[in-house]
């Protein structure tokens, strides 16, 4: 029997634990409207928040919920996001405890953090980095 | 109502444990009678598994040939009802997987499991006598911890019946 777990919360814990790491870098979610004249923030996506549904005809019988959350790292300077990476490698992969602050915050057996790439918006002149973590929650 | 009339899906069946540590398992005729086992199907009794293996009966039959007859003759012997080799996902206080975990440490529990699949109206049991061998944890991790055991029938200790 596994409850199941609310979107709501994972967003609330999201942000305050991302918001905890890379501080004073604002962090916002999906999106930033003062882009232009921030030179330093991170947006976060949460996706595939999905427990596996066992068979019959009991709503509770589910599995673990595992959802990804995408960081997107936007700076002006190269060099600052893949430094800003790094900070949220270093304190987020392998990480096991208390995740989101103890109002809104849950128990995470993992996090598994997965650099995926980087890019550069000419236009806009921002330089991204782009990472997953993948949460196991216990439920 | 009566015996469900439709193809049904995997997830339309259920499998569910007689309570207790010390069961009184039903007897044969009881394993054929809808009054005797609905009541074990009830989602307190649930065993919270994935997904229901192969259920019924194994195949075993002897070949006896006679000198002088064209074709050998194939007699089914000794069918046990099939071995049940059942994962579930591991919740530690679980009430029903703790008794499979009893089940499975005493080795001589005899407890009646019931399989339900239903098309939302009618709803077909199979039930059947068994014990619990093999109890483990699995707890690879990218998942959930899964708790697998299986459930060996007694011979001739199983039945079919329907909400008719």
């Amino acid at each position: 029997m596994a409850t199941q777990q609310s979107p709501i919360q994972y967003g609330k814990a999201i942000q305050y634990q991302l918001q905890q790491i890379v501080t004073p870098v604002p962090v916002y979610a999906a999106f930033n409207r003062n882009f232009a004249t921030q030179p330093k923030f991170i947006t976060w996506m949460l996706r595939n928040v999905h427990q596996p549904v066992y068979t019959g005809q009991i709503q509770s019988v589910k599995g673990i919920d595992r959802p990804i959350f995408q960081i997107n790292i936007f700076t002006q300077q190269i060099e600052d996001g893949f430094t800003i990476s790094n900070q949220i490698l270093q304190l987020l992969h392998g990480y096991s405890g208390l995740f989101g602050g103890a109002t809104n915050g849950f128990y995470i057996s993992k996090a598994d953090v997965m650099w995926l790439y980087n890019s550069y918006d000419n236009e806009d002149k921002l330089a991204q980095v782009y990472l997953d973590c993948t949460l196991d929650i216990p439920t | 109502m009566a015996l469900p009339n439709k193809v049904l899906p995997g997830f339309s069946a259920a499998l569910y444990c007689q309570p207790t540590s010390t069961p009184t398992p039903l007897t044969v005729a009881q394993l054929s009678l809808v009054a005797s086992v609905s009541p074990i199907a009830v989602s307190g009794n649930l065993l919270p598994v994935e997904a229901i293996p192969a259920f019924g009966q194994d195949d075993a039959m002897a070949n006896f040939s006679v000198a002088g007859s064209r074709q050998s003759d194939k007699i089914p012997t000794q069918s046990a009802p099939t071995s049940m080799t059942i994962t579930a996902a591991w919740n530690p206080s679980d009430a029903n997987l703790l008794l499979m975990r009893g089940d499975a440490y005493n080795g001589t529990v005899d407890r009646t499991f019931v399989i339900s699949a239903t098309d939302g109206t009618n709803i077909v049991y199979y039930a059947f006598n068994g014990r619990v061998s093999q109890f483990q944890i699995d707890a690879q991790p990218g998942a959930e911890a899964k708790c697998v055991f299986t459930v060996h029938p007694r011979g001739n200790q199983y039945g079919w019946s329907n909400n008719a």
